[in-house]
């Protein structure tokens, strides 16, 4: 068997994929009112740690961002700078419908609605708010992609920073961030 | 012509020449300063082997001059430390004011400590010694912001000592009638109880005075500081030795002859202990990096006085071996902290973070130097700590290698925060300017630094001299065919091999930093310090987010009540006592005659009373 | 060259075996948490699985050389003390460079890779990972007392300053130092807690507070080197406790087992423990155990 041939990098894959599915952190960064769903999911009753998923503490160790419910411009700003400083292969979930149309926010004057024109989202989970059950199901539909390896929300990030950055720009005035060199 | 002369000549017309020159032109001062320092180091090592001697008559005194091994080994660190400080304060000291009042100062100490190390005799050893004070106190009162406080609690103390050791020189002329230091030592076995007794308590008074040892070290953390570094570095690293030398000197010629001299041995071993505890208290305490490495400096001068009181073979061949390794790592870590003061200005932790990028090769010297300082494998700190250790604990002092060893794990605190608070944390825009310290500053600290690495691993290189020291000290020859394989033994036969530890230390770091280095190289990068997680906000450019203010509060919380105490306050309750009780006496001076005239019955009718007793 | 490749087979063999065990070891102190907490908890490989996707990540990221250094550094110090410590009682198959497993040497070859970890997360720049290291190292002044008590009481004990000597002596008398000796093991044992930086004294890595501390910069290889350093210098000091206490073990179950054993010293005592602060830990480590460690230095000089 030769090295880097097509079917021993599948098999490199196929591993790789396996231990980034086995073992999510999540960004503990709550974003809005969704968040509180999150101590129940993690702790006793529903134990997402079985799962190898779990918190991690600062951008640099976490894998999978949680957008938790309604995004306002303000923590918007924030929440991109948090997603720029993870490192790949990094994963977004939308959690709520507020984050898929605005939901009960939907006409608020400074919060976003559709969270996908200004960060590239892997999976959305639905409800309002959705209970710990949809959220562990949320996460096993990402550990299949990411098994099949169609979690690619990150690369396509990076080739369609422009689109991105348009849209960012536009609902966020002070738009003073730092220069990434990635 | 006597060499020793000539090498005396050398310095005393080269520190003439300098400080004449420097009224002409500043090139030709730097020429001369330079030129003497080498000539005389030159001349001492290829002209003057370890044993000359010569004899001279002053007023019809004998005197002798010589040099023994156990003085060569100490000419190391003098003239070693001062040739390579002495090219550091070129660059320096350029730009500063009265040059040729500095350079004369300091080539006349390096006269006086290689004086120190060839007398012979307790008067020439004593003349050179108040020159060596004298020299030193001139350049503390250099410039400075207090220099008047900290030049007179200099001066204080040294005359203390000074006067410590002019009552102990008297009483053995009394006693021996003779000057002579091997005279001395011959008859000491012989002299009286009470002499026996007092005469070491007299001379190591005057050696802990400027070894800084507690409770006589009130001086040394300004001094230390207010004095340029590039003379400081001297100042801690050689001229504390002088100190140690006495008292190396003094606990194997006499304290060995006392009929009871564990009492001496535990007092002076504990004293030294405690100064080792509470400096290395008092450092991490500090935000102005020089005062850290003075009060460093005074712990580390506990351990070597712990070694040199406990007086074991081993502990003694430890605390020599530590006073080298303490003149190349203090005098690297104030020669560093000269270079940041040149380059930025600033010496204080809080004031300036992230060096590193701006003077990568001051840096590494820092940072060589620290791990020596730590004592850490598997560069040279370690041989001495180790044999410190292991002497302490073969000679049943358990308590003492607990003290010790909490000290030293408490002095990781304070290395910690002199390389994170100049080098580390976050690049501000105000050193946006900085640059890389001149080349001849970098030169000396960076050579300084590779001999600490390289007596890590050929401890030897040291030892040889260390055991023609040891011998001349009485000691028998120890085991020079175990150095030579860079293997340390202790007095039970356990063994530390240091060659194949330093090659397993590099070889483990090497591979794993290419591991590090090699994977993912392409999409590993590198990004500023303003570019951490700080749960989404953004820093602004001129934000330091640098963690230096209140750096070891919650240690300094837990050891509180140890340091609610300064030695400082009694001194001056002493002090402001003293005051009380002459301006008590000044009364009796009351300008009237009437009580003048009282006063003299008074006397007259006491010595009438005690007329029998007095008179009888 | 013969005896040099066949003490880096040793050193490699016994570097896998410190890593899956010490790997295995988190997982399961994770898993006995969980229990504890009426939970089902991750499977006893998730650790594995957690270093190798941090090993999988695509970015990697540092904030410049001593950052990029500082795991490297830590695992020198993991590696030094795995080689140091004598895994099992007669040494034929893991000659290990061990020197007769110099005590002292140990001491301060644990403190090199702090510090030069120390000096990597410093780089970083992150307030919260300075923070960090300063409760580490104050965390340290503290269990170093009663540690260093324990190790002089034994040293003085029986003349030696090796492990393998100590090793031997229990060997000889047949009685384990933990009886022997059993306020040296006290001491030893409390400090051991604070040593594994385990819960409560976990302040230093505080994830609630401090953001992780220390770590809070490291990410992708630097934190999967970090952590399987850890691993590996969790195992060593393990085998470290069982060689003191336990005279070493023969064969490779009842090396598990003893270090397990101690393992759970730390991990069942976090469970339950809320979290000190540093001067209380220190005052703490000051208090019982350094009495402990005192009583064992007098048993020592009166058993001499």
């Amino acid at each position: 068997m030769v090295f880097n041939d097509k079917n021993s990098q599948k098999i490199v894959d196929i591993i790789e994929n396996y231990a980034r599915k086995s073992s999510l952190w999540i960004l503990a960064y709550g974003t809005g009112c969704g968040a509180i769903e999150l101590p129940p999911t993690v702790t006793s009753r529903y134990d997402s740690e079985r799962l190898g998923i779990h918190f991690g503490a600062t951008p640099r160790q976490a894998d999978v961002l949680l957008i938790t419910g309604y995004l306002t411009t303000k923590t918007l700003k924030r929440v991109i700078r948090v997603y720029e400083q993870m490192q790949d292969p990094k994963y977004v979930i939308g959690f709520g419908s507020c984050t898929i149309n605005g939901g009960m926010y939907w006409d608020s004057y400074n919060t976003i609605n559709a969270l996908d024109r200004y960060l590239p989202v892997d999976v959305y989970i639905n409800g309002c708010m959705p209970r710990p059950e949809a959220v562990l199901a949320g996460f096993a539909k990402l550990q299949k992609l990411i098994q099949a390896g169609k979690a690619d929300g990150a690369n396509k990030y990076k080739e369609n920073l422009d689109w991105y950055r348009t849209n960012q720009k536009k609902v966020i005035p002070n738009w003073r961030m730092p220069e990434y060199n990635w | 012509m006597n060499m020793i002369y000539i090498l005396f000549s050398i310095f005393l017309a080269g520190a003439i020449l300098t400080w004449v020159a420097d009224k002409i032109s500043g090139i030709l001062r730097d020429l001369f300063f330079l030129l003497t320092v080498l000539s005389a180091t030159t001349f001492f090592y290829l002209k003057i082997p370890v044993g000359y001697t010569t004899n001279i008559t002053l007023a019809g005194l004998h005197l002798q001059w010589g040099i023994t091994a156990f003085g060569w080994y100490f000419s190391l660190i003098v003239l070693g430390l001062g040739t390579m400080a002495a090219f550091y304060a070129l660059s320096y000291m350029k730009g500063k004011e009265r040059l040729g009042y500095f350079y004369f100062n300091f080539l006349i100490s390096l006269l006086s400590m290689m004086g120190i190390l060839m007398s012979r005799d307790l008067v020439s050893f004593f003349i050179f010694w108040e020159i060596m004070t004298w020299s030193s106190y001139f350049i503390v009162i250099y410039k400075g912001k207090h220099v008047q406080r900290s030049g007179i609690n200099y001066l204080l103390f040294s005359a203390i000592g000074a006067y410590a050791m002019l009552m102990a020189i008297v009483m053995v002329y009394a006693h021996t009638q003779s000057l002579l230091i091997p005279d001395m030592i011959q008859a000491f076995p012989f002299f009286t109880l009470s002499a026996k007794i007092w005469l070491p308590i007299l001379f190591l008074t005057a050696f802990s005075v400027k070894a800084a040892m507690m409770p006589l070290h009130v001086w040394a953390p300004d001094a230390y500081s207010d004095s340029p570094m590039a003379y400081t570095s001297v100042f801690s690293g050689a001229l504390s030795k002088m100190g140690i030398y006495g008292m190396v000197l003094v606990f194997v010629t006499m304290i060995s002859y006392l009929p009871n001299d564990t009492a001496f041995r535990e007092t002076f071993a504990w004293l030294g202990a405690i100064t080792a505890i509470m400096g290395t208290l008092w450092a991490i305490a500090q935000d102005d990096a020089r005062k850290l490495l003075a009060w460093s400096s005074v712990a580390q001068l506990g351990y070597i006085i712990t070694g040199v009181a406990i007086g074991t073979e081993l502990a003694i061949l430890a605390a020599l071996f530590m006073a080298v390794m303490h003149a190349l790592f203090k005098g690297t870590l104030f020669l560093v902290v000269g270079a940041v003061e040149k380059q930025t200005g600033k010496v204080k932790f809080s004031e300036v973070s992230g060096l590193i990028r701006k003077m990568p090769w001051t840096f590494i010297a820092a940072l060589f130097s620290i791990i020596t300082l730590a004592g850490i494998p598997p560069l040279g700190g370690f041989v001495g700590k180790w044999m410190l250790y292991q002497s302490l604990i073969s000679s049943n002092h358990v308590i003492l290698v607990v003290a010790i060893f909490f000290a030293s794990t408490a002095a990781f605190l304070y290395c910690y925060k002199f390389l994170f608070g100049f080098f580390l944390g976050q690049e501000e825009p105000e050193i946006a300017h900085v640059r890389e310290a001149p080349l001849l500053m970098i030169i000396p600290m960076l050579i300084l630094s590779l001999l600490e690495s390289i007596l890590g691993v050929y401890p030897q290189i040291i030892f040889r001299p260390l055991d023609a020291a040891m011998q001349t000290l009485g000691f028998p020859a120890t085991q020079v065919h175990f150095w030579n394989t860079s293997v340390l033994f202790n007095e039970w036969g356990n063994q530390v091999a240091l060659k194949p530890l330093f090659y397993a230390v590099a070889g483990i770091f090497l591979f794993f930093f290419l591991v590090l280095t090699i994977k993912g190289w392409k999409t590993t990068r590198k990004v500023s310090t303003k570019d951490i997680s700080t749960s989404g906000e953004i820093p602004k450019q001129n934000e330091n987010l640098t963690y230096s203010i209140n750096f070891y509060q919650p240690f300094l919380r837990a050891v509180a009540p140890a340091m609610k105490r300064r030695m400082m306050t009694y001194y001056r309750e002493i002090g402001s006592g003293l005051e009380a009780f002459f301006d008590y006496t000044r009364r009796l001076y009351s300008g009237n005659g009437q009580t003048y005239a009282i006063y003299v019955i008074i006397f007259v009718v006491l010595l009438l009373l005690f007329k029998n007793s007095l008179f009888s | 060259m013969g005896s040099i490749l066949y003490y880096t087979l040793g050193a490699i063999i016994s570097f896998i075996l410190a890593f899956t065990v010490g790997i295995t070891y988190m997982g399961l102190d994770r898993k006995i948490t969980a229990r504890v907490q009426n939970r089902i908890g991750p499977p006893w490989y998730q650790n594995f699985l957690d270093v190798s996707k941090l090993y999988f990540k695509k970015t990697n990221i540092h904030q410049g050389i001593m950052q990029h250094m500082g795991a490297a550094f830590m695992m020198v110090t993991a590696v030094m003390a795995l080689l140091i410590v004598p895994i099992f009682n007669h040494g034929h198959f893991f000659p290990n460079l061990n020197f007769q497993g110099d005590l002292i040497f140990l001491l301060y070859i644990m403190v090199f890779g702090q510090l030069g970890m120390a000096l990597g997360v410093g780089q970083t720049g992150n307030p919260n990972a300075a923070i960090g290291i300063t409760r580490g190292l104050s965390q340290m002044t503290g269990y170093e007392i009663p540690w260093v008590l324990a190790l002089v009481a034994l040293m003085i004990q029986y003349k030696t300053t090796s492990i393998v000597d100590l090793m031997n002596v229990q060997a000889e008398t047949g009685r384990w130092l933990m009886f022997s000796s059993p306020f040296a093991f006290l001491a030893a044992i409390l400090a051991m807690l604070g040593m594994f930086s385990h819960a409560p004294f976990d302040i230093m890595v505080a994830p609630n507070e401090l953001a992780s501390g220390p770590i809070s910069e490291y990410g992708g290889k630097y934190l999967s080197i970090l952590m399987s350093a850890g691993a590996v210098f969790m195992f060593a000091k393990l085998t470290l406790y069982v060689d003191l206490f336990m005279g070493g073990s023969s064969n490779l179950l009842a090396l598990l087992i003893k270090t397990f054993s101690f393992f759970l010293i730390p991990v069942l005592y976090g469970i339950v423990s809320p979290r000190y602060r540093t001067e209380q830990a220190i005052r703490y480590f000051w208090g019982w155990p350094s009495l402990f460690g005192l009583l064992a230095v007098i048993q020592a000089v009166i058993l001499k």
